[in-house]
């Protein structure tokens, strides 16, 4: 079986497709971040105007969406509020990206005494339930977005180092990077050059979940007082608010709902179409 | 009468890329008793016909056409549960790897009883008994506690042993070996081949033998089919193929063998080319491309098998083609020690801690052992400019341990290293740097030593960036480097998945020259790639050292590799050396008792093999614990007695050169081992 996997053949260039999930999982993104940008043009109303003549009303001609119990227009709010989830989100993703990729290398290749204060560290923050922590975090200190933002990032951190060290661990064993110590090369020029393209793809399909729990996190800690404060508007603090009026006004809440779950399976597809790209094999086709 | 015949195999295995052909209209027949050998290399189809044989093709294959006949039946006609019935009773196979084809959580006994409870609804408590008789059989020690051993118990020809016992359980008339012995060390290879030589003469097996390796061909085989990109192009009897072959693939093959025989070792002549792609195959000969005979007849016609010399041969030409004479030796060494220094070790040690335990006992009770594996045993050896010192030694020697210590890529444990006279055993900084310069090394795994995501004129132009060369510089002196290794330029533009195995090794051999060294060790270059490209690759390196004036250290199991290329020779045996000197020297008696071992352990297609065999017993030991006395006196076949065991041998030297480290002296390592050995487990 190995001989025929192992044929030799004429180098040739297959002409490269993006992969289908890509392309879906690039519109989707594509579509949410465009109507997050342009929220405040495209907006029927301002998304804090109270009516207090239109609560509560189902969806129609003038409010597509339907309002609120303050009578706000949800659809504005819905495009409003996907500024602050997506800011939260992949600013989350930023902040556990930034810290937890150089750690996990860093421990992966090291090894030793180095791993081992690192993944005991790790170990620690894992312990927390990840509301309980951000609530740690949080509770002692006025909230704000950007406290709620730091506080989901650092929670999701030691997923990332655990990912990154185990593809570390792998790929340090390769002769290649044997190779760059003989050249003469540094830790980091191995860690970020040598070694990071090729723990890429794993990193970049846990990104995409990654950016998905944050805004569900973020939203969780919305909806439990200590993130986006009212009245800006927030998917989390939206399905909150909604919270009493499910019964006679499920719009309220499903509308974020449904933005929450595009956005999700858009990213998600973005993640796995990334991945396929990133691989040099799947992109170029085997010839060798 | 054939016993097993093959008649125009064809099959095709399905891939996103459109169907490939894996094997085109193969025919071959095995008389009952005989032996076949089915040689080829990478990508030949060779385990492809085994598993049609076996009906083991998976889902992906398909079968085109063809018969598969045994014993009057066609295999391919039978439904699964017959064939099933077949497998294991009447049809044995052992496949490449031991280490992966034993379940690791049962017991040795279990295993290989099971196709006895299987096949012949034979009582478990008979079957095991009949399990330990298989075992005795097969030459390994003690089968009752082998039987409730576990697989990480045994070595690699011990479970090598257990697998050949498994498939012979159920009296198989046919066996089929699918590279049963290229996982294994020489010195193991030798006797698990005597002992499939011992049980085809006392059970009168048929043997469809599967390998690459023209040497085990002529060691137990009868006759050889010769498969190339799923063709066969020759089939005769061992002979007469091995000493004059008829088609030029097969000439081809030879002529890259490397082998021991001094007159043959010569300069190399290797196929030029690499196999063609299975999916779009060259129209006429498919070995037209990379033949030297080649006629414009060739590219159109496709050729059929024909008979020549009461052989059958796919070639127009065969039978009027000139026989290729060797090159002349362009490397002829004396051997003899000049120049100055390069490299020098002194007794340098590397030992590796292994996880602690707590042992009851002491003063205190409990203790805290330490446990070590001690890889490289003080060795000291020199290297001088311009010079190739081959360290040849089997596997968990320390010899690839040796190499990355002395390329600064592994801190000894304790020793020295110098490099033109100056002490780099613990350079930092700068002085590492430099040192990094103008010392390199090439790795055995041509898969694993590039860096899949970069394309290989990034992993050659890092070296040169290294270096302070401009960006501008670097494209020219890239195109250079891999012109140099003997590749075109715009390949710095591929991907390593996009080149073959022996184009991998080039690449790293142009990244490892690229800061222009004065020195490389070459951990077992050659190893991982096919027979006829270790050729071009030997061949790369020998002309580098001529004209780059390089000196290397030339790491390798393969004992013929390391003769062809090396000046003087170094023998590695737990950890220490036991033998060095000149490669003549080194080559000829008086021998190291373990070199002697080694060489005639190696299956070679010059010599006739007769009853002259030394088998070692045992495995390679440890390397664990210190050893006070001579680190080979377990399996020594020339053991004086407890002087073996308590001290260490002193230097015996033949020639000024030339040393060897053994108590006997040295009239008597002159003289030939007499004491044959019946080969215990091995």
């Amino acid at each position: 079986m190995a001989d025929a996997a192992t044929i030799a053949a004429r180098p040739q260039r297959r002409r490269f497709r993006l992969p289908p999930t890509l392309l879906v999982g690039l519109s989707l993104t594509g579509a949410v971040l465009a109507l997050a940008a342009l929220a405040p043009l495209i907006a029927p109303y301002p998304y804090d105007e109270i009516s207090v003549l239109a609560r509560l009303k189902p969806p129609s001609a003038a409010h597509w969406l339907g309002t609120d119990d303050f009578g706000r227009d949800v659809l504005s709010r819905t495009l409003m509020g996907a500024r602050l989830s997506l800011f939260m989100g992949f600013g989350a993703t930023a902040i556990c990206l930034g810290v937890g990729v150089p750690l996990g290398l860093l421990a992966g290749y090291l090894r030793g005494r180095t791993d081992e204060f690192i993944m005991r560290a790790m170990d620690v923050l894992m312990s927390f339930p990840p509301i309980l922590l951000g609530l740690l975090i949080l509770a002692v200190t006025p909230p704000s977005l950007w406290k709620a933002m730091a506080a989901v990032g650092i929670v999701y951190v030691p997923a990332i180092v655990r990912l990154a060290r185990s593809a570390t661990l792998e790929i340090a064993q390769e002769e290649f990077i044997l190779a760059a110590r003989a050249r003469g090369d540094g830790t980091a020029y191995i860690l970020f050059a040598e070694i990071l393209p090729n723990a890429w793809p794993p990193l970049a399909v846990e990104a995409g979940l990654r950016v998905t729990f944050a805004i569900l996190l973020g939203a969780a800690l919305s909806f439990l007082g200590i993130g986006a404060q009212p009245p800006s508007s927030d998917w989390g603090l939206m399905i909150s608010d909604a919270r009493p009026f499910l019964e006679p006004a499920p719009w309220i809440a499903l509308a974020p709902g449904i933005a929450m779950s595009i956005t999700v399976i858009g990213i998600n597809l973005l993640g796995d179409g990334l991945r396929q790209i990133l691989d040099p094999e799947l992109r170029t086709g085997r010839t060798g | 009468m054939a016993f097993l015949s093959v008649e125009s195999l064809t099959v095709e295995y399905a891939t996103p890329a459109g169907p490939i052909g894996a094997l085109r209209d193969v025919s071959f027949s095995v008389g009952k008793g005989e032996a076949l050998a089915l040689v080829g290399e990478s990508g030949s189809g060779k385990s492809t016909v085994a598993l049609a044989v076996l009906g083991l093709l998976g889902p992906e294959a398909r079968i085109v056409a063809g018969r598969v006949v045994f014993d009057g039946r066609d295999l391919l006609a039978l439904p699964q549960p017959s064939l099933r019935a077949l497998r294991g009773s009447r049809l044995g196979i052992v496949f490449q790897d031991p280490f992966a084809s034993l379940n690791p959580a049962l017991p040795i006994g279990a295993q290989v009883a099971e196709p006895l409870i299987y096949h012949r609804g034979v009582r478990p408590a008979d079957a095991l008994a009949k399990a330990k008789a298989a075992l005795a059989e097969v030459g390994l020690p003690r089968p009752d506690e082998l039987l409730k051993a576990y697989p990480h118990q045994l070595s690699g020809g011990m479970q090598q042993r257990v697998l050949i016992a498994q498939s012979l359980i159920c009296d198989p008339e046919l066996l089929i070996l699918d590279e049963p012995t290229t996982a294994l060390d020489v010195t193991v290879e030798a006797k698990i081949l005597d002992l499939l030589d011992a049980l085809r003469r006392s059970r009168g097996l048929t043997m469809l033998f599967i390998t690459h390796n023209l040497g085990v061909v002529n060691r137990i085989c009868d006759r050889a089919c010769v498969l190339y990109a799923g063709s066969v192009l020759e089939e005769g009897p061992k002979a007469a193929t091995l000493a004059a072959p008829l088609h030029p693939y097969t000439q081809g093959l030879l002529g890259s063998i490397v082998s021991l025989e001094a007159e043959s070792r010569a300069r190399l002549t290797p196929i030029p080319g690499r196999l063609p792609d299975l999916r779009q195959l060259p129209g006429g000969c498919i070995f037209h491309p990379r033949c030297a005979h080649v006629l414009e007849a060739c590219r159109t016609e496709p050729q059929l098998m024909r008979p020549v010399e009461g052989r059958s041969v796919r070639c127009w030409r065969a039978g009027f083609l000139p026989h290729q004479a060797p090159a002349p030796d362009t490397a002829a060494a004396d051997g003899a020690p000049k120049g100055a220094p390069l490299v020098a070790v002194r007794d340098l040690h590397k030992a590796y801690p292994l996880a602690s335990r707590l042992v009851i006992g002491g003063p205190t009770l409990l203790r805290l052992q330490r446990r070590e594996v001690r890889a490289v045993n003080g060795v000291s050896l020199t290297i001088r400019a311009g010079e190739v010192l081959g360290l040849v030694g089997e596997s968990g020697s320390g010899k690839s341990t040796l190499g990355q210590c002395i390329a600064r890529l592994s801190d000894a444990s304790s020793g020295e290293i110098s490099f033109l006279d100056r002490d780099v055993t613990a350079a930092r900084g700068g002085a590492l740097r430099a040192f990094r310069r103008d010392v390199q090394i090439i790795f055995q795994n041509p898969m694993s030593s590039l860096n899949p995501r970069r394309r290989v004129g990034a992993t050659i132009g890092r070296s040169l960036a290294l270096l302070g060369r401009g960006r501008g510089e670097r494209a020219g002196m890239i195109g250079k480097l891999l012109e140099a290794v003997g590749l075109p330029a715009d390949y710095a533009r591929r991907y390593p998945h996009q080149l073959s195995g022996g184009e991998r090794q080039r690449v790293s051999i142009a990244r490892a020259l690229a800061s222009e060294p004065k020195f490389i060790v070459c951990d077992e270059p050659i190893s991982a790639l096919d027979v006829s490209v270790q050729a071009t690759v030997l061949n790369l390196l020998a002309d580098l050292r001529d004209r780059l004036k390089l000196a290397y250290l030339f790491i390798s199991h393969d004992l013929s590799a390391v003769a062809h290329i090396a000046d003087r020779i170094a023998v590695m045996y737990a950890g220490a050396l036991l033998e060095e000197g000149p490669t003549a020297q080194v080559l000829a008696p008086p021998f190291h008792p373990y070199t002697e071992a080694l060489l005639s352990a190696v299956p070679s297609i010059d010599r006739a093999h007769r009853g002259d065999r030394i088998r070692l017993r045992g495995d390679a030991g440890e390397t664990g614990e210190a050893m006070k006395g001579c680190p080979f006196h377990r399996r020594c076949p020339r053991k004086i007695g407890a002087i073996c065991e308590e001290s260490a041998p002193p230097l015996v030297r033949p020639a000024p050169a030339h040393w060897i480290r053994c108590h006997l002296p040295v009239e008597e390592l002159r003289r030939p081992t007499t004491a044959r050995l019946v080969p215990a487990a091995g």
